[in-house]
């Protein structure tokens, strides 16, 4: 009898981080044993553009910049991460997103149906300032599908390099 | 990401000498030169002074970031003036600046750039980070408080 396979959906985050290049490598591996599918996608946080505006730090025009230029920063993870898959021969669908981060990441693994999420790791010890570190934290209690950390970039680089 | 490993001691001013905009801006860009990732510094000046042109950047809460993004650096370069008597900056609220962090980033590092701005408002909210930074008589004292913050 054939149940329901543990991992067919795998969401991947990139988010701008130096480890989520690192995460995106270990979920192409995963999907290349498990034959699960692939997704990756970036939010623009324009919740903390707006924050940055709000406090004053930007004026309009330069929030506006700023926001464009996120857009081509999350376009160029997303196709770096498509042509990652390409080398091991799979498809992967991408999606830029917009908005308030582990808000959009939580509802997107849902209605796409992912069955595992994966996020790069970020400084051990990061700031309790900061942005990125406290989005993954959100995300790792607000998600309901399992949240993979991956950790050893080393590690990860030298097993996706013997993937054919 | 900390803020205490992208700035340098060498890049800490305590305190901060010059009272006039510009030159306070120099000041700050001359001690961020220690991180010797600024390529050109004519060209950081400007950059930071026509974003000073666009709005000040003195915000609330005594808390002034003189900023802009410029190929004239390497990557993300950081500086901290500390003025414990206050500076006026044309802040938001009309009050003096205390505490002045400079930050310059290259235009390919977007993303890195908003989360430090980010981080450096979020740090001045902390009334104990602050009390020790203006309190500091040294930079090694103002680089241990924000070590103590982001604990």
């Amino acid at each position: 009898m054939q149940g329901k396979r543990l991992i067919s959906r795998i969401l991947l985050l990139a988010d701008g981080s130096e480890g989520c290049i690192s995460a995106a490598k270990y979920g192409i591996a995963l999907a290349k044993i498990t034959g699960a599918a692939l997704k990756a996608i970036y939010v623009i946080n324009v919740d903390l553009l707006e924050q940055l505006e709000r406090a004053r730090v930007f004026v309009k025009v330069e929030k506006l910049d700023y926001e464009r230029d996120l857009e081509e920063d999350g376009r160029d993870y997303l196709w770096e991460i498509s042509e990652l898959a390409a080398s091991k021969g799979l498809q992967i669908e991408t999606e830029l997103l917009k908005g308030t981060v582990y808000k959009i990441v939580t509802q997107k693994a849902e209605e796409w149906g992912a069955d595992l999420l994966i996020v790069g790791e970020h400084e051990p010890g990061a700031s309790k300032q900061d942005v990125l570190y406290n989005e993954i934290s959100l995300i790792c209690r607000k998600a309901r599908c399992t949240v993979l950390i991956a950790k050893n970039p080393e590690q990860i680089d030298s097993i996706f390099d013997t993937i054919t | 990401m900390k803020l205490s490993s992208l700035l340098r001691r060498e890049a800490i001013i305590v305190p901060i000498k010059n009272y006039d905009k510009r030159l306070l801006i120099e000041e700050l860009l001359d001690a961020a030169g220690a991180t010797g990732e600024i390529l050109d510094r004519t060209k950081a000046l400007q950059a930071l002074l026509d974003r000073e042109a666009l709005g000040s950047t003195g915000l609330e809460n005594g808390l002034a970031i003189p900023h802009a993004r410029t190929n004239a650096v390497n990557g993300i370069v950081m500086a901290l003036g500390v003025a414990p008597q206050g500076i006026d900056f044309q802040s938001a609220d009309g009050r003096p600046c205390n505490l002045f962090f400079l930050l310059l980033a290259s235009e390919d590092y977007t993303t890195t750039y908003v989360q430090v701005l980010a981080q450096i408002v979020r740090l001045n909210q902390l009334t104990e980070f602050r009390s020790s930074a203006l309190k500091a008589s040294s930079a090694e004292e103002v680089l241990s408080a924000l070590r103590k913050a982001e604990e």
